[in-house]
Formats: C-alpha cells, sequence, structure tokens
C-alpha cells in the first residue's frame, strides 16, 4: 500500500476531498473486487455529491468542501456501498444521515458481531482495522460507535449502536454486545467507554473501569453526571484512593 | 547440544510484582501488575488511569478555543498532531478554507514535532537498556535546538497551541527558515553519530534483537499503528496511505520492513523516520507558499457548524484519530480521542508473555507510549 | 568533539586539587601518627615509649585507609560525575562551592542527616548488618594492598601478608552475603530479585577472575602482592600486562645484555620466541578477563543487573535511606579503588615506572632531580617524603585513578546486559577462555625464563 495515489495529486487536500469526489467507490483498490454492488451504487452517489460539493470546491485549493454540514444534512439518495453489502448477507442496517464524506450506519445490537465480523473478514471488503469505540450520549439515545478502517485499503465506515434511552430499565446500564472477543482492539476501548459513558459490553471478558479507579461512581461523560465532591476526598472511608 | 533437559516437577510460587506507577522506567506512571514466575513474565495486567485528566470531559465543557490551547497536553511530547486532529475534525465539520501556506507550515512544524519526540523516545529507550548516563543526552542537544526554533514561532517550547482551527497562528520569518535549513544541514551528522554509538553496539544488539517480536496478524488483532506496525511490515503510513495536507505534494516512501518486527526494527524504524522528516520539511521549506496563513476568525466565541466529523493525523506514535460531534455551539458535545498510546499499549501484555523480566522495559520503551496520551 | 575545553580544563584542575588534598591529608595522618609522634614520644621518654611507638605505628595503616577511603570516595563520585557529564555534554555538578568542589561533601552531609528507615516487615537486624558485611570487606581488601601500592614503604610494610592476592580476594567474594542479606531483608520484591541476580552474577563471574588472577600469580610464582610488584620494576616490558616477565630477556637485551641475554631468557630458541609471544597474548587477554570480571564484581555497567535502575528501581539497596545508603554508595566506590588498584598491583607493575631506567637514567636532569629530593632536609630528617616511594606513589595514583576513569568511560558508554545474555557470556565466553589461557600460560612459561 505505499502507492502514491496519482488519481490525488491534483487535488492534494485532507482526505475529505478524495473522499468526497466519488463517495467510496471511486477508489482504485475498491473498485476491484467489488463488481456487481459497486457501480450501480457509486453512480448515483456519484451524481448527488458534486451539486453539495462542488460550489466551494474550486476556490478552497485546500479545504473541504463547506455544503456537508449544514444543519440538517441531505439524506443521501441512495444506499452507500457497506450498507448494500451488509443489505446482501442479511443482516439489516440503516444509512445515517450524518456524514457525507463517511458512511455512517446504524445497527442493531444483535447483529453487530454478525456484521463486523463479515466486515473484517470478507474478502470483499475487508475493513480490518477498528479505530476506536466510542461511546456517545445523544437526547433520547445512547450510542456505541465504531470506526473501521482497512490496513489495505482506503474504505472506512462508521457503525453506530443506538441504544433508545426510553428502552434502558431504570438502574440499569444501555448494553451492547462486547466485540473484544473477536477483535482484541476493541478490548480497551470497550472498557473505556463502560467507565466514562456507562455503556455495558454484555460478554467482555474483563468489564471493568479502565481509567477511574475501580471504585468511582458514576458515568463521566453522561450528561447527568454530578461529581461527587466527597469522592476526590481521601478520607473518605469508602475511597481507596 | 542434543542433551535433552528433563523437566522436574519442582512446584514454584508466582510472585506478583508491581511494576509502577513510581518506577524509574515507566515513562511516567504505568503501572504494571506483573506476574512472575523466577524472573519469567506469566502474565501482565497495565494498570492505567494514573493520569487520567479527563481529557474529553474539558472538550465537552470548553469553548473551541479554550479547547484548542489544552488539547497540547495531550500527546505532551507531540502537540502539534494533536492540535491538528482537532483542528482537521473541526475544519471538516465547519467546512473552513485552510490556505495553502498554512498547510505547509503545519506539515513542516508536524514533522519538526516528530523529530523532537522521536529523539527523546531514542534518549529515553537507551535509558531503558541501561545505558543510564552515557548516551541518552546526545539526542537532547539537538532536541533543544528543535525547540528554540519552535519557542521562536510559537512562543512556545512543547504546548505549542501552534495549529488553530482554521490555519496556524503565526508567519515565521525568513531568518527562522534560515536557521531551520542550518540545522536540517547539520542534522544528519547527528543521526550518524547516535547511530555509530547504538545501532550496531554488540549489547544493544543483543537486547534488542528478536525480542518483542510483534507478528503482524496481532498487530492488526490489536489495532496497532504508528511505527509500530511498519516495522511489522504492514505499510500504514497515513500520510501516504491515505494521505492528507499537503502530504501527495511531497516525495517520500513509507519505512517498512520485510519481516516480523523485533524492538531493533522499532528503533530503526524510527531513526530512519527521523531522516525523512528532514527531507519532508527541506519540500516543505522550498515549496512554502505565499499568502495567508488563517481561514478563520480566532475569538472567544468561535462558533463551529453543526455536524460530526472523524479526521486522523500520523502522529509519531500512530494513527491520532479525533471525533468531534458539534451541536453548533460555542462547545462540543462530544469530544472522543483515538490515542495511539492507548492502542498500541494494548498489545503489552501479549508481547511481555514468557520474556524475561529484563526485556519487559527493551520491549515496552520500544512501542513508545505517552502516559498522558494513554489516559488522557 | 572537544569542543568544551574548558570544561576539560575545569576537571583537571578540579582533580589535581582534589588528589593533592586527599593524599596530603592523608600522609600527613599517618606520617603523624606513624613517624612524628613516636619521635616525639622517644625524645620525651626515650624507651619507656617503645611499645607505644609500636601501637602506633601498627595502627598507622588502618588510620590512614579509614581517613582514606571517605575522602577517595567523595572525589570518585565528584569525578565520575564531571566526567559521565563532559562525555554526555552536560554540565555535571557545578554549583556547589568552586566548581562544585563541595558537591559531593553536600551530599555526603545531606545523607548522613537523613531519616534512616527500616521497612515494615523487614528483618531490622539484617538490615542493618547488610551494610556494613558489605563495606568492612572493602577495607580488609584494601590492607594488603597498602604495601603494595607504596612499593613497601616502611610504614605499610606491617601489612603485608605472604598470601595477599588470596586474602584479597577472599574479602572480595563476601560482599556477595551482603547483597543477598540486604535483599532478602528489605522485605521488597525489587531486593530480593536484586539480591538474587548479584548472588548468581558474583558467583559467575568469580571464576574468570579468579582464574585470570591465578594465571598472574602462576607466572609471578608467589602469592604475595609485594613481590609480584617488585618482579615487574623496570619498564613496561616487565610488567604482568606484557607477559609477566616474558619480554625480560628483550627488555635486558635492549638494556645493554645484547644477544647473550636473549640467549640466556629464550633458551630454546624459536620455540621460546614463540612460547614468549603466546605468554604475551594470553596475559593481555587475562588483563582484559580481569576487568570484565572486576566490572561484574563490582556491579558497574554493563554488569549492575544488581542494581538495575530501569528494572529493578534500585535494586538491593531500593529500601535503604540515610547513612546506610551513605556506607553501601561509600562501598561501591571504595570497592570500583580497590579493584583498580589489584589491577595496577597486578598487571600494571604497581608503582614501577613505564619507562625502563636505562632510559630514564640517560635523560638529563632526572636523576639529579631525585638525589637533590633524596638529600633534602624534608626526606633525610624528618621522612616527610620518602624518595623510594614518593614517585612509586605518583605512578600507582596515574594508573589506578586512570582505571577508575576507565570504568567511568565504560559506563557512559554501554547499555545493560540481560541477566540470561550475563549468565551466557559468563559461563560459555569467560570461563572456557580464562581456562584456556591458564593451560597455555602453564605450558608456555616452560619455555621462557621470566622476570630473569
Amino acid at each position: 500500500m505505499t502507492d502514491e495515489k496519482p488519481s490525488e495529486a491534483e487535488k492534494p487536500e485532507d482526505k475529505k476531498p478524495e473522499a468526497a469526489k466519488p463517495a467510496e467507490a471511486a477508489k482504485p483498490e475498491a473498485a476491484k473486487p467489488a463488481d456487481a454492488a459497486k457501480p450501480d451504487a457509486a453512480k448515483p452517489a456519484d451524481a448527488a455529491k458534486p451539486d453539495a460539493a462542488k460550489p466551494a470546491a474550486p476556490a478552497a485549493a485546500a479545504a473541504p468542501k463547506p455544503a456537508a454540514k449544514a444543519p440538517e444534512p441531505v439524506i443521501p439518495a441512495t444506499a452507500g456501498k457497506f450498507e448494500q453489502f451488509l443489505k446482501e448477507h442479511g443482516i439489516p442496517c440503516e444509512r445515517l444521515p450524518l456524514s457525507l464524506t463517511i458512511e455512517t450506519i446504524a445497527l442493531s445490537g444483535d447483529v453487530l458481531q454478525a456484521a463486523l465480523r463479515l466486515l473484517r473478514n470478507s474478502s470483499e471488503v475487508k475493513l480490518d482495522l477498528l479505530l476506536t469505540v466510542s461511546g456517545v450520549e445523544s437526547n433520547d439515545t445512547f450510542d456505541s460507535v465504531y470506526h473501521l478502517w482497512s490496513y489495505s485499503n482506503l474504505d472506512e465506515l462508521v457503525i453506530k449502536v443506538l441504544v433508545k434511552k426510553s428502552d434502558v430499565p431504570e438502574g440499569d446500564l444501555p448494553a451492547v454486545p462486547s466485540i473484544a472477543n473477536f477483535w482484541a482492539a476493541a478490548n480497551w476501548h470497550e472498557r473505556e467507554t463502560y467507565d466514562l459513558m456507562g455503556i455495558r459490553y454484555a460478554n467482555h471478558p474483563y468489564m471493568r473501569r479502565i481509567l477511574n479507579p475501580w471504585d468511582w461512581e458514576g458515568y463521566p461523560l453522561r450528561r447527568d453526571y454530578k461529581q461527587l465532591v466527597d469522592s476526590l476526598n481521601d478520607k473518605n472511608p469508602h475511597s481507596m484512593r | 547440544m542434543a542433551t535433552e533437559i528433563q523437566e522436574i516437577d519442582l512446584k514454584t510460587d508466582e510472585m506478583i510484582i508491581n511494576m509502577g506507577p513510581q518506577h524509574p522506567a515507566t515513562h511516567g506512571v504505568l503501572r504494571l501488575l506483573l506476574t512472575l514466575d523466577g524472573e519469567t513474565v506469566k502474565h501482565t495486567e497495565p494498570v492505567l488511569g494514573h493520569l487520567h485528566r479527563g481529557q474529553e470531559w474539558q472538550g465537552q465543557n470548553r469553548t473551541w478555543f479554550q479547547y484548542q490551547a489544552l488539547i497540547d497536553r495531550v500527546d505532551y511530547l507531540s502537540g502539534m498532531f494533536t492540535s491538528w486532529a482537532m483542528a482537521r475534525a473541526c475544519e471538516e465539520i465547519d467546512g473552513t478554507v485552510v490556505p495553502p501556506r498554512a498547510e505547509y507550515l503545519r506539515v513542516m512544524l508536524s514533522e519538526m514535532n516528530r523529530i523532537t519526540s522521536h529523539l527523546l523516545w531514542l534518549g529515553t529507550y537507551l535509558i531503558d537498556l541501561g545505558a543510564m548516563f552515557g548516551f541518552p543526552f546526545y539526542p537532547f542537544r539537538e532536541r533543544e535546538k528543535l525547540f528554540d526554533l519552535f519557542e521562536e514561532i510559537a512562543g512556545q517550547r512543547m504546548m505549542f497551541n501552534y495549529i488553530r482551527i482554521g490555519g496556524v497562528v503565526r508567519d515565521p520569518k525568513p531568518e527562522w527558515l534560515d536557521k531551520l535549513k542550518r540545522f536540517l544541514d547539520e542534522f544528519p551528522d547527528r543521526i550518524d553519530e547516535y547511530e555509530t554509538i547504538v545501532t550496531q553496539n554488540p549489547i544493544f544488539l543483543k537486547r534488542t534483537k528478536d525480542v518483542g517480536i510483534l507478528t503482524q496478524a496481532v498487530a492488526k488483532d490489536y489495532g496497532v499503528t504508528g511505527p509500530c506496525i511498519r516495522s511489522s511490515g504492514i505499510p500504514l503510513d497515513l500520510r501516504r496511505t491515505k494521505p492528507y495536507s499537503v502530504y501527495p505534494e511531497l516525495k517520500f516512501d513509507v519505512i517498512t520492513f520485510d519481516k516480523e518486527g523485533d524492538t531493533w526494527d522499532r528503533y530503526m524504524a524510527r531513526i530512519l523516520e527521523m531522516r525523512q522528516s528532514i527531507e519532508i520539511i527541506r519540500q516543505c521549506i522550498d515549496k512554502l507558499p505565499s499568502g495567508d496563513i488563517m481561514g478563520k476568525k480566532q475569538m472567544a466565541g468561535m462558533r463551529i457548524k453543526a455536524g460530526e466529523g472523524f479526521s486522523a493525523v500520523e502522529s509519531p506514535r500512530g494513527i491520532l484519530g479525533c471525533y468531534v460531534i458539534s451541536g453548533g455551539g460555542e462547545k462540543a458535545l462530544r469530544f472522543r480521542w483515538r490515542n495511539p498510546s492507548f492502542c498500541n499499549l494494548a498489545i503489552l501484555p501479549e508481547l511481555l508473555k514468557g520474556c524475561p523480566l529484563s526485556d519487559i522495559m527493551a520491549i515496552f520503551g520500544s512501542i513508545d507510549v505517552i502516559l498522558p496520551d494513554v489516559d488522557r | 568533539m572537544f569542543s568544551n575545553g574548558d570544561e576539560i580544563f575545569k576537571i583537571s584542575r578540579l582533580t589535581i586539587v582534589w588528589l593533592a588534598g586527599i593524599f596530603t591529608i592523608v600522609w600527613m595522618v599517618c606520617w603523624g601518627v606513624g613517624i612524628a609522634l613516636p619521635m616525639l614520644l622517644t625524645s620525651q621518654f626515650g624507651d619507656k615509649a617503645a611499645l607505644t611507638n609500636e601501637i602506633l605505628r601498627a595502627a598507622t595503616p588502618v588510620i590512614g585507609i579509614l581517613v582514606f577511603i571517605p575522602i577517595n570516595a567523595m572525589f570518585m563520585v565528584l569525578i565520575e560525575r564531571r566526567a559521565l557529564a563532559l562525555w554526555t555534554v552536560r554540565k555535571g555538578p557545578n554549583r556547589v562551592g568552586p566548581d562544585g568542589n563541595f558537591q559531593t561533601a553536600a551530599d555526603a552531609v545531606k545523607l548522613l542527616l537523613k531519616e534512616d528507615i527500616t521497612p515494615t516487615g523487614a528483618d531490622a537486624v539484617m538490615h542493618t548488618f547488610a551494610p556494613i558485611l558489605f563495606f568492612a570487606p572493602s577495607v580488609f581488601g584494601a590492607v594488603p594492598l597498602l604495601a603494595a601500592v607504596t612499593n613497601n614503604h616502611p610504614l605499610f610494610h606491617i601489612l603485608n601478608l605472604p598470601t595477599g592476592i588470596f586474602f584479597v580476594l577472599a574479602a572480595g567474594a563476601l560482599p556477595v552475603v551482603a547483597l543477598v542479606m540486604a535483599g532478602w531483608a528489605s522485605n521488597n520484591k525489587y531486593s530480593l530479585v536484586g539480591g538474587l541476580r548479584s548472588a548468581a552474577q558474583a558467583i559467575s563471574y568469580e571464576i574468570p577472575l579468579v582464574l585470570s588472577l591465578v594465571t598472574v600469580c602462576l607466572m609471578a610464582g608467589t602469592l604475595d602482592l609485594v613481590k609480584i610488584t617488585e618482579q615487574q620494576a623496570g619498564g613496561i616490558l616487565n610488567w604482568n600486562l606484557l607477559g609477566g616477565g616474558a619480554l625480560t630477556g628483550l627488555n635486558n637485551a635492549l638494556a645493554g645484555g645484547g644477544a647473550k641475554a636473549l640467549a640466556t631468557s629464550y633458551f630454546m630458541g624459536p620455540v621460546s620466541y614463540v612460547c614468549a609471544g603466546l605468554l604475551v597474548i594470553s596475559l593481555i587477554i587475562s588483563f582484559w578477563l580481569y576487568l570484565t570480571g572486576a566490572c561484574a564484581e563490582i556491579n558497574r555497567i554493563p554488569f549492575d543487573l544488581p542494581e538495575a535502575e530501569s528494572e529493578l528501581v534500585s535494586g538491593y539497596n531500593t529500601e535503604y535511606s540515610g547513612m546506610k545508603f551513605a556506607i553501601f554508595f561509600l562501598a561501591e566506590f571504595t570497592n570500583l579503588f580497590v579493584v583498580s588498584s589489584i589491577t595496577t598491583v597486578m598487571f600494571l607493575g604497581g608503582g614501577d615506572n613505564p619507562i625502563p631506567p636505562y632510559i630514564l637514567n640517560n635523560i638529563p636532569g632526572i636523576p639529579q632531580m631525585v638525589a637533590a629530593i633524596r638529600d633534602s632536609y624534608f626526606c633525610s630528617t624528618l621522612h616527610i617524603i620518602n624518595p623510594e616511594t614518593f614517585f612509586a606513589t605518583l605512578w600507582v595514583i596515574a594508573k589506578v585513578y586512570g582505571l577508575v576513569i576507565f570504568a567511568v568511560l565504560i559506563r557512559g558508554t554501554l547499555p545493560r546486559f540481560r541477566i540470561d545474555q550475563l549468565m551466557a557470556f559468563g559461563w560459555k565466553r569467560l570461563i572456557p577462555l580464562s581456562l584456556i589461557v591458564f593451560i597455555i600460560v602453564v605450558f608456555a612459561r616452560e619455555f621462557v625464563i621470566c622476570h630473569g
């Protein structure tokens, strides 16, 4: 993968432009394995994107496109490449209108493991670099967000598992199945998300706080988190610090 | 040597030893819970968080303007990269146009920062190997010179706050560029000097060759990035494989080694990266365009449009990612850092399995972990 | 490379000032106790003071050593830090006193005033005795060396043992016990590992170390340190470093003996020449073996595994503070000094001038200078300077501190071994090599008349 990618030489900007031009499909590597799904998925996306991106592009030699992040994002006209791929393999998913440049897919927790296994191991997509697992608290959901990249090509994908706050039982944590058992990279990230955001990863081998002390109370990144004054006090009889 | 050693079933107790958080060689406050059998490591559990400052929490509770001054502290040895990752993520959301001169300056200063980071790594790594008072200060000599240059342009030696959302903050004077050029001219000789002492030193070779071998399968499983994985033969260098900024216009190759990387390969990868950075900076100086350096007005009440963005840069330690969700206000809704040290440190238990006590530091040092970067 | 000539100048000045100070003080104490006081007592009480004088004379070397060791350790620490700083592009301690001369004195005061901590659960008695047991042998070890390094000065002659080197080695083997004791008694796992490593390491490296010295003793035919030194007198060609007298025939020939001297020493012709060459090579290897083994024995980098800072915090002395730590520290530097002295005596001819006398005496001015010193009032009456030993002492000082600086240079250059590599190096390389050298010397020695 040391190739210099001459296709980008004329537009040498943030990874944005290269991704923006023809969605994900125009990347040379990506084009070769995916034969059936790609072309028809790429063409419409191609058509949809430029009119959003064009106006700003010529002016800015080194800038990303401004149009992508309007307050109410443009919903892509068609399914993305990975959405197509997952649906082909019988995994229900839905594209989220969050970003034009990176495909964002929402999955349900039940199919998460199957989907990630598939994306990681299938010879077609090879999304084998798990960058992060993050926890996000939205207005009415807890999201577990997976950023997937590839070691061998330029594909990238964001997978979100949304857990509705209303579905979480009182006094319990939102639960998402853990992928640490087959993907070691997720291990510490899931622990961290559990620690800071309070998303419990079911069947995680070692679900324990990682950054905060083991006896910490509460989940600091949640919106309703209140710092107990006493929890920083060494004289607190329950403190292990 | 055809003698067969008969396994005698002697019961020996395992010893649990706490390495850190106050230990001379854990680079700060890492705590390793080691289970030792004699001097052989059976099991390692890193205990993190002694330096946890809630950087993500602070990102959500500070304005964009405040937070970009704070963010250099996440990885204090390569502050340029953390600033850069944040700036790129915000620009992505905001659609800010970054002037080309600013992009070149960003690349230039980041590469300088990469050199300082690797220089510090080189010095401390040799301390880890027990060259306690000897060699380590030579890299620091050059590092000081670079810091002087940083101080001149950014006003700070380590916490630069130089790369801002929308551009960079100060324009270098021509004299500064001359000084940098002079440094670049002498620096290759200095690297040769380090290599004379270290690279073929028999004890150094004994300590590093075939120690802490990182196989490609393990590396991929753990999401290792940076020089660690490049020395294992996977050419994942964001500057080339997913080029950002002006890297496509610059000529350099990804440094990889053919085989599975041991600690010596990781050492060599960083040495070569320093040489590579020199070339990149030279090209940047030559190509530096004139023009504006800031594409967004810097002010306390700066706002970023609503949306979410993820950006990654190739920091000296690996892929440094920044995931930002903005609600369109003065503060972010969520900041999430993908820190290379955090992800690379996760392979430590894997690498330490079955190695002797003395190798812990050789291996731990070679993956180049910065504890503030791990704990945030 | 030497862009910091200023720093070099400062270090040289510091060395000269300190060495002059140390040896003036030590010599004045020895002279006062061993010469001036008996003279005074004799003049006052006549023969009645004979017993007291005997006791004073016997006590002189011990008092001298006890005065010498702490000051010397202070100087060695200082020179080590300054020299290391020079080689590692730093400044080194330069704030306390002029040029930082009093830095180590301040450190010593600090260490003495610090609280003495015995960790919870530690064996207090063993914890206290370990540093003492570590320190004592280095003093014992210094004792028989004293006669040899002062060219058998009458004051120190009293301490000479017929089995001197044997005693020194026996004393040198003791500190291991202290280290294991310290490691075990500290109730700390790092200390324990450090102590055990030190035991393993000392036992492995004792063998090549002793074998290399035995080789020298075999050449010399004696265990007496003074005799070994005296044999090497007469220039660098007689030193044990270069074949232990295998080149004496050459030396004699150069001195004026001509072909006859050659034929006497190398009585077997070409066979003798080959054997002499073998001896030279063997003894140079022996010298190197001794330096390596000694480095391991006194836990200096690259063999400082028992106190490997990046692995074991500080090894066996992790839990020591205040005065106990000071004693450990003192003993380590004294050990370095003792080892350098042994090397000087066994390999570098003790106080011998490397320039042979047949050259030196032909240099105009030198014999006159020696004679002038001998005839001066200080020498002939007050015995403040003994011309027989004065120059010898200067040479010894130069050689010993040269070796100390060499050890510092090694420390400034090499990383540390790993424990298994250290063991493999000791058992698979050094011990076979020392045995081979030993056997070669046993046979080759028969064909050359050494020290003839």
